[in-house]
């Protein structure tokens, strides 16, 4: 596997997702007699379906922010685009009775460190992927482009069977004594950094100029201090699409977190609407809340940063 | 420090020195990463059929060789419900993401007000959270949902919830997925129309060819990279199934084993039922399963590319 097998990051479309408007799919004619009219109907007809469509797909999410002000009453009470007595009990329940506030503050809280961890680790990383000379370099990179063919089934059970055995013997030789590692403490160290942050980090620097860092050699600066100083302040949108990524990524998952954290105070938004979901089944104010609590920041971070989510897909399309 | 040492170098050290030294701290930089993909990627391969190869549960047992692999062999609810499923979840969902994600690629691409807000719309559901989805997705498909009021409205009545019935639990799964799936498909198939030369398209305009035309003639060949590119990610990732499952039928892949895939009978084996030796074996089988599919991809198209 070489990283030339690997989708590059859809540049174009970051782009054209954030810039609205610019004229650039398919050529229309137009100046011929009567293709005009064809054209304005066919114009309309596009537009009611994309809007069509567009609420189509909105309409779940729309329907569950609904629900979520309904009384448990109105649920049943048939068909209502709004509710019938708006309350925020949905979501008082939630966060009081069903311990979402703890559970968004776990997803937080994991999020944060991996989405920070990720961030050190691969800039420093990439840096030296991208920069630094030393031999065995490629067959290390390609090493860790090879860990994305490795699935997640397969190192469930090794994983598992490390974290509770061998992890916490080594933190005890070091001081750290009776640590658990089948908690939040397991699926942030399993997530530190990943080859994916790794690949997009390097390849940004391979696109910064050469020119920079030769004048900071010129000032005889060492290589951390031209990682720290010249390269790190021009990664930006590398160090954004990386962040976003991750924060997303780790807000939403579901698998190792099912895995690893079993003490309910540890649960995160998804293992705490699994939870809700298997032991309430026809709660579905709260349920609908506690869905909007989970979709909401991403959705902030979407608005904001929609660019760099792109950034996103491609590396999705690296996973496998 | 870092000035002072470097300083020294400039001063004292020739060619040589100064190689090593930027090789020592490329070392020192990369070393965490490498440490952590050696422990939690390389080494589980060799561990996982390490861990296979015994009679593993809460304690490690005795060697039993290929015992756990004959055991799967014979588990007619691994092969006739996970592996079944997951292959019928793979073989559906594949070519109606794909269909879709192409179809609001195509849309998306053409110069039209508000792209940037389509494009958008359309790819939300992929980033939202997949509990919070499928937990939408329940409500809405639940016996007296938004779902079953609206066929009411237009006829036809359906009583039950469709995650619960053994018949249409995976179906109703498989739409869902394919919807939340299409946003990614679409960005995907963005940048592969995106290098599609637009000459191409005003030699079309100037020979007559309407819009199906092209689009039959001229984008869907070209996009062959692109379709090549899509399958491979969407194939890979639809073995995989986890999610969907887990939260709409639980751990056991209700109701009666209908929505139980392979990933998700690992997990029920491993840590439900806390056989690690066995789940090991099944996580090894899954993966030269999938391992082999992706070779096979390789072989059979190249290099995948998005464009």
């Amino acid at each position: 596997m070489s990283t030339e097998e690997l989708p590059p990051v859809p540049r174009v479309a970051a782009e054209e997702l954030a810039l609205e408007g610019l004229a650039q799919g398919t050529a229309a004619p137009t100046g011929i007699p009567g293709r005009e009219r064809v054209e304005r109907i066919r114009t309309v007809v596009v537009y009611f379906i994309l809007f069509a469509v567009a609420l189509l797909f909105a309409i779940p999410f729309l329907w569950s922010v609904s629900t979520s002000f309904r009384t448990i009453a109105d649920t049943v009470a048939g068909f209502s685009l709004l509710p019938r007595h708006w309350t925020t009990s949905g979501y008082h329940e939630a966060f009081h009775t069903f311990n979402f506030g703890r559970y968004a503050l776990n997803s937080a809280i994991i999020a944060g460190a991996v989405t920070l961890s990720n961030l050190v680790l691969a800039s420093i990383g990439g840096y030296a992927f991208a920069r630094l000379k030393f031999p065995g370099r490629e067959v290390l990179f390609m090493l860790v482009l090879g860990t994305l063919m490795i699935p997640d089934q397969l190192r469930l059970v090794p994983i598992y069977l490390m974290l509770v055995n061998w992890i916490p013997a080594w933190v005890g030789h070091l001081g750290w004594h009776d640590a658990s590692f089948i908690n939040r403490n397991g699926v942030i160290l399993i997530q530190l950094v990943s080859a994916t942050s790794l690949f997009l980090m390097r390849q940004y620097f391979l696109t910064i100029p050469r020119d920079l860092e030769e004048a900071a050699k010129l000032d005889a600066a060492g290589y951390f201090k031209t990682y720290r100083k010249v390269m790190l302040p021009l990664a930006g949108p590398a160090l954004a699409a990386v962040g976003i990524l991750m924060f997303q990524g780790t807000w939403n998952a579901l698998f190792w977190p099912a895995v690893l954290l079993q003490d309910k105070s540890e649960f995160t938004i998804p293992i705490g609407i699994a939870a809700f979901h298997s032991a309430y089944l026809t709660m579905w104010p709260p349920l609908m809340a506690a869905s909007v609590i989970a979709i909401l920041p991403i959705l902030l971070i979407f608005v904001v940063f929609q660019r760099y989510f792109v950034a996103g897909v491609a590396s999705a399309g690296v996973k496998g | 420090m870092a000035v002072a040492v470097a300083k020294r170098r400039r001063v004292g050290g020739g060619l040589g020195s100064e190689r090593t030294r930027e090789a020592l701290v490329g070392y020192g930089f990369v070393a965490v990463p490498m440490a952590f993909f050696l422990l939690f990627f390389i080494f589980p391969i060799g561990y996982a059929f390490y861990i296979s190869r015994y009679d593993w549960q809460i304690f490690k047992g005795p060697f039993v060789g290929w015992d756990n692999y004959r055991t799967l062999y014979h588990d007619s609810v691994f092969w006739r419900h996970a592996v079944r499923n997951t292959l019928v979840y793979t073989a559906t969902v594949v070519p109606l993401q794909m269909a879709l994600g192409l179809a609001l690629a195509v849309v998306v691409n053409q110069a039209i007000r508000f792209r940037t807000f389509f494009r958008a719309a359309f790819y939300f559901p992929s980033l939202a959270a997949s509990a919070a989805v499928a937990a939408i997705a329940t409500y809405i498909l639940a016996s007296d949902g938004l779902f079953n009021t609206i066929l009411d409205h237009l006829g036809y009545h359906h009583n039950n919830a469709w995650f619960a019935q053994q018949s249409t639990a995976l179906p109703a799964i498989i739409g869902l997925n394919a919807w939340t799936t299409s946003g990614t498909i679409m960005i995907f198939y963005l940048a592969a129309l995106q290098a599609i030369p637009i000459d191409v398209y005003e030699a079309a305009a100037i020979d007559g060819a309407g819009a199906w035309r092209t689009f039959r003639k001229i984008t869907f060949p070209l996009l062959k990279p692109g379709h090549f590119f899509v399958a491979v990610v969407s194939i890979i990732g639809a073995l995989q199934m986890f999610d969907q499952s887990f939260l709409i039928g639980g751990a056991s892949g209700g109701p009666n084993y209908s929505t139980l895939t392979t990933v998700l009978y690992l997990y029920n084996q491993a840590i439900a039922n806390i056989k690690f030796g066995y789940g090991a074996a099944v996580g090894v089988v899954l993966f030269a399963f999938i391992f082999t599919v992706t070779v096979i991809q390789r072989l059979l198209f190249g290099k995948a590319e998005v464009a």
